[in-house]
C-alpha cells in the first residue's frame, strides 16, 4: 500500500504519522501557500496541486487521481473536510483503480442526504427527530409546509436537505415566522449547497449531542465505540468535546450503540463513522445524522479506548478483518477531554486571525496529547481554510483529572503572534456549570451572550510592571552593545540574532 | 542608565543598573532586583528577589513591533504592548496606533480578510456606539462580525451585501 493524503493541516499530519508507523510510504499534495507546511516536510514525496484556493487545489479531482497515478500511490485518504464526504471522488478513486479509505460511495450518498439519513434509521428501527421524511422541494407550497409544521408542533426547524454545520437551518418559534425561515433556508442551502430542497424537524429542547464513533470491516463486523460529548458548540460548531458523557449511563451506551450499529449495517457501511444523536432531558434519544468519515475529534475516542482510529481505517481498507472486542470499546478506560484551538479572537467576535506565528510554547507532562501540525512557527495561518491550528486533547483517570490537566496544559500553551482561542478555553475549564457536566447545546452561546463582550484576556496585575521590567532588561542590554543603533529584538526574520548576541552576554 | 519606556500607553521613567546577570530596577520609586537569564532567542527568564519589590519566577519573550522601539512583551497571561523612547534617531510615543483608529480622526474599517460581505448593518449617517456590528463578512467558513473601535457616525459605506472583497478593501468610515 501507497497512501495519498488528500487534505492538508493536522489532519494530513496525523495520516501521515500512522502510516509511518505502519511501514506504508506516504504522497502529500499541497496549495502554494502551503508549500512549506508540515505535511509537505512530513510525508515521503509532495506533490503541487494548484493555486491556495480550495476550489482550485484541495478539492480538485482531476488533479488528485492524476498525483496518486504519477505517484504510484494505490489508496486515497481523505481526511475530514474537502471532498471526505463527497461521494464523486470516493467513486472517481475505485473507477481509477485506487482504493478509497473510508465507506462506499453510494453508502456515502444515501447518508450525505439527510431525509435520506432519517428513511435510513427508520427502516433500521432507530428513533428520530420528529419531522417530515420527503425533501420538500420548490414547488411545494408554503401553506402546505405550514400544515405540515403544524402537525409536527412549534419550535421547529427549517433545514436543508443537503446541509450541515449550522448552514441552511432556521428556527421557528411559531407560525407567523415560518414563511420567511422557508424563504432564508432555501436561498441559503441553494447558494451553499446548490440544492434548494428542505425538510422540517421539531426542535428538541436544550439537547444534548451524543455520538457514536464505530469501525466496520468488509466481513460483516460493525464496532461501535463509547460515546462522545459534543454539546459545547458555538453557532452549531463543535469548540469541545469528551469521552464519555455524563449523561450517559452503560444501559443508554448499550442502546445507542446498537441503533449506531444498525443505521451502519443499513446501509452496508465500512471503514471509520460516526452517527450522531440528540439526547433530551427525559433520557430519550433521536437520530441526528452520520458523517461518512474520520472526525476532528477522533482523538478522544483513542485516549478512552487504546485504539488507532486511522490504524484500524488502513487495515480495514487493505481488507482485514476487525478484532476488536465490544466489550473493550464499549468500556471507557478514564475521560478524555479534546479543545479546537483555532486561529481566531476570542475577544473580537472570535474573528479569524490569519497571520504569521511567530513561536510558541506548547504544553506537555501527564495526559497531555497535541494534534498541532496544522500550523508552524514561521509560517502563516492560510486565510483559504478552516483556522483549526491545533487540537489539544487531555486523559485522566476520570473526568475530574481530564479537567484539571487540560486547564494546566491551557495554562502553559502559548501561541505569538496570532490570536488563538486558547484564552476561551481557560475560561471554559474553569466554569463550574462545565465542570459540574450542567450544560447541552445551548450553554455556550447562552454563557456567551451573558458575558456580553466581557474580555477573556485579562492581564493580572502585576503584568504591566513586569512588562516593564522586561523592557528595561531588553533596553539595557540594547544600549550596551555597541554598533547597534536601536533595539532590535527578534521577530523570527533573522533579526534576533542581535538580540542574542546582547544577552549571550549575560552568561 | 535611565529610559523612557510607555507600557500601553503609560510612560514610565526607568533607572537601570546591572551587575552581572542581576539588574536593579528603579521606577516611580519602586526597586525591583531581577536575576536574568537567556533562555532562547527571543525569551528570558527573570527571577524576582521580591525584596521591596515583586518576587517569583517570570518568563518574558519579546518581540519587535512595527514601529522603532516597540516591543511586545509576552506573558504567561498576555502580551503587553511596550515602547522604548529616547533612543537616537526614535520619535517620542504618539497617541496614534490601534487598528482601527483608537484615537482622533476617521475610523476606516478595512476587510481583515478575503471574504464575502453577508450583512451591512449600517447605513450612511447612522449613528454608531462602540463595539457596535457595522458589517458582517464570511471568510474561513464563518460569519465575522466586525465592529467599531468607538462611537461616531457613518460617513461612507463602500459595499454591499453579496459583494466578494479582498482582505484590506475599505469597507466603512466612520467620523
Amino acid at each position: 500500500m501507497k497512501v495519498l493524503i488528500a487534505n492538508r493541516g493536522e489532519i494530513a499530519v496525523r495520516v501521515i504519522r500512522a502510516c509511518r508507523e505502519m511501514g506504508i510510504p506516504t504522497v502529500a499534495v499541497y496549495s502554494e501557500c502551503d508549500r512549506a507546511s508540515l505535511h509537505v516536510r512530513f510525508a515521503d514525496e509532495a506533490y503541487a496541486i494548484g493555486p491556495s484556493a480550495p476550489r482550485e487545489s484541495y478539492l480538485r479531482i482531476d488533479k488528485l487521481i492524476d498525483v496518486a497515478r504519477r505517484s504510484g500511490a494505490d489508496a486515497v485518504h481523505p481526511g475530514y473536510g474537502f471532498l471526505a464526504e463527497n461521494d464523486d471522488f470516493a467513486r472517481a478513486c475505485v473507477d481509477a483503480g485506487l482504493t478509497f479509505i473510508g465507506p462506499p460511495a453510494d453508502a456515502m450518498e444515501r447518508m450525505g442526504s439527510k431525509t435520506g439519513a432519517r428513511q435510513v434509521a427508520i427502516d433500521a428501527g432507530v428513533p428520530i427527530v420528529p419531522g417530515t421524511l420527503e425533501p420538500l422541494g420548490p414547488t411545494v407550497s408554503d401553506d402546505e409546509i405550514t400544515r405540515l409544521a403544524a402537525s409536527i408542533g412549534y419550535p421547529i426547524f427549517v433545514k436543508a436537505v443537503a446541509g450541515g454545520g449550522g448552514k441552511g437551518m432556521r428556527l421557528v418559534a411559531a407560525a407567523d415566522d415560518l414563511r420567511s425561515a422557508i424563504r432564508a433556508a432555501r436561498s441559503e442551502a441553494g447558494s451553499s449547497f446548490g440544492d434548494p430542497h428542505i425538510y422540517l424537524e421539531r426542535q428538541i429542547v436544550q439537547p444534548r449531542h451524543i455520538e457514536i464513533q464505530l469501525l466496520a470491516d468488509h466481513h460483516g463486523t460493525v464496532v461501535p465505540f463509547v460515546e462522545r460529548e459534543c454539546s459545547i458548540q458555538r453557532r452549531h460548531q463543535k469548540v469541545l468535546e469528551e469521552s464519555p458523557s455524563v449523561a450517559v449511563t452503560p444501559e443508554l451506551r448499550e442502546r445507542l450503540a446498537s441503533c449506531a450499529s444498525a443505521v451502519a449495517r443499513a446501509v452496508g457501511y465500512t471503514n471509520a463513522g460516526t452517527i450522531e444523536f440528540l439526547l433530551d432531558r427525559d433520557g430519550q434519544f433521536y437520530f441526528l445524522e452520520m458523517n461518512t468519515r474520520l472526525q476532528v475529534e477522533h482523538p478522544i475516542t483513542e485516549l478512552v479506548s487504546g485504539v488507532d482510529l486511522v490504524h484500524w481505517q488502513l487495515r480495514i481498507a487493505q481488507g482485514e478483518r476487525l478484532t476488536l472486542s465490544p466489550d473493550v470499546t464499549l468500556n471507557p478506560r478514564g475521560h478524555a477531554i479534546e479543545c479546537r484551538i483555532y486561529a481566531e479572537d476570542p475577544d473580537n467576535g472570535f474573528m479569524p486571525s490569519p497571520g504569521r506565528m511567530l513561536g510558541r510554547r506548547v504544553p506537555g507532562g501527564p495526559g497531555i496529547r497535541r494534534d498541532d501540525g496544522g500550523a508552524t512557527p514561521g509560517l502563516d495561518v492560510p486565510i483559504y481554510y478552516d483556522p483549526l491550528i491545533a487540537k489539544l486533547s487531555s486523559w485522566g483517570g476520570d473526568r475530574g483529572q481530564a479537567i484539571v490537566r487540560m486547564a494546566r496544559a491551557l495554562g502553559e500553551y502559548e501561541v505569538r503572534g496570532i490570536k488563538t482561542s486558547i484564552p476561551f478555553f481557560r475560561w471554559l475549564l474553569a466554569s463550574d456549570d462545565f465542570r459540574a457536566g450542567r450544560f447541552d447545546t445551548t450553554f455556550l452561546d447562552r454563557e456567551l451572550a451573558r458575558r456580553n463582550g466581557d474580555p477573556f484576556v485579562s492581564l493580572p496585575d502585576d503584568a504591566e510592571h513586569i512588562a516593564l521590567l522586561a523592557a528595561a532588561i531588553h533596553a539595557c542590554e540594547a544600549a550596551a552593545t555597541p554598533g547597534r543603533k536601536r533595539a532590535a529584538p527578534g521577530k523570527g526574520n533573522g533579526r534576533g540574532w542581535a538580540m542574542r548576541g546582547r544577552l549571550d552576554a549575560l552568561r | 542608565m535611565n529610559f523612557e519606556i510607555d507600557v500601553n500607553g503609560q510612560p514610565h521613567t526607568v533607572k537601570v543598573e546591572r551587575t552581572g546577570s542581576r539588574f536593579r530596577i528603579e521606577s516611580e520609586g519602586r526597586v525591583d532586583v531581577v536575576d536574568v537569564a537567556r533562555v532562547d532567542r527571543t525569551t528570558i527568564s527573570m527571577i524576582l528577589d521580591g525584596d521591596g519589590g515583586l518576587q517569583g519566577s517570570h518568563e518574558a519573550t519579546l518581540l519587535e513591533g512595527r514601529e522603532p522601539g516597540e516591543v511586545e512583551v509576552y506573558l504567561r497571561a498576555g502580551v503587553v504592548h511596550t515602547r522604548v523612547a529616547g533612543s537616537p534617531g526614535q520619535k517620542r510615543w504618539s497617541a496614534k496606533g490601534g487598528a482601527l483608529g483608537a484615537a482622533g480622526g476617521p475610523q476606516r474599517l478595512t476587510a481583515p480578510m478575503p471574504g464575502k460581505i453577508v450583512k451591512v448593518l449600517v447605513k450612511p449617517g447612522d449613528e454608531v456606539v462602540a463595539r457596535q456590528g457595522l458589517v458582517v463578512i464570511e471568510a474561513m467558513k464563518m460569519e465575522n462580525e466586525l465592529r467599531a473601535s468607538r462611537a461616531g457616525q457613518v460617513k461612507d459605506v463602500h459595499v454591499a451585501e453579496g459583494d466578494l472583497v479582498e482582505a484590506g478593501r475599505l469597507l466603512t468610515v466612520i467620523e
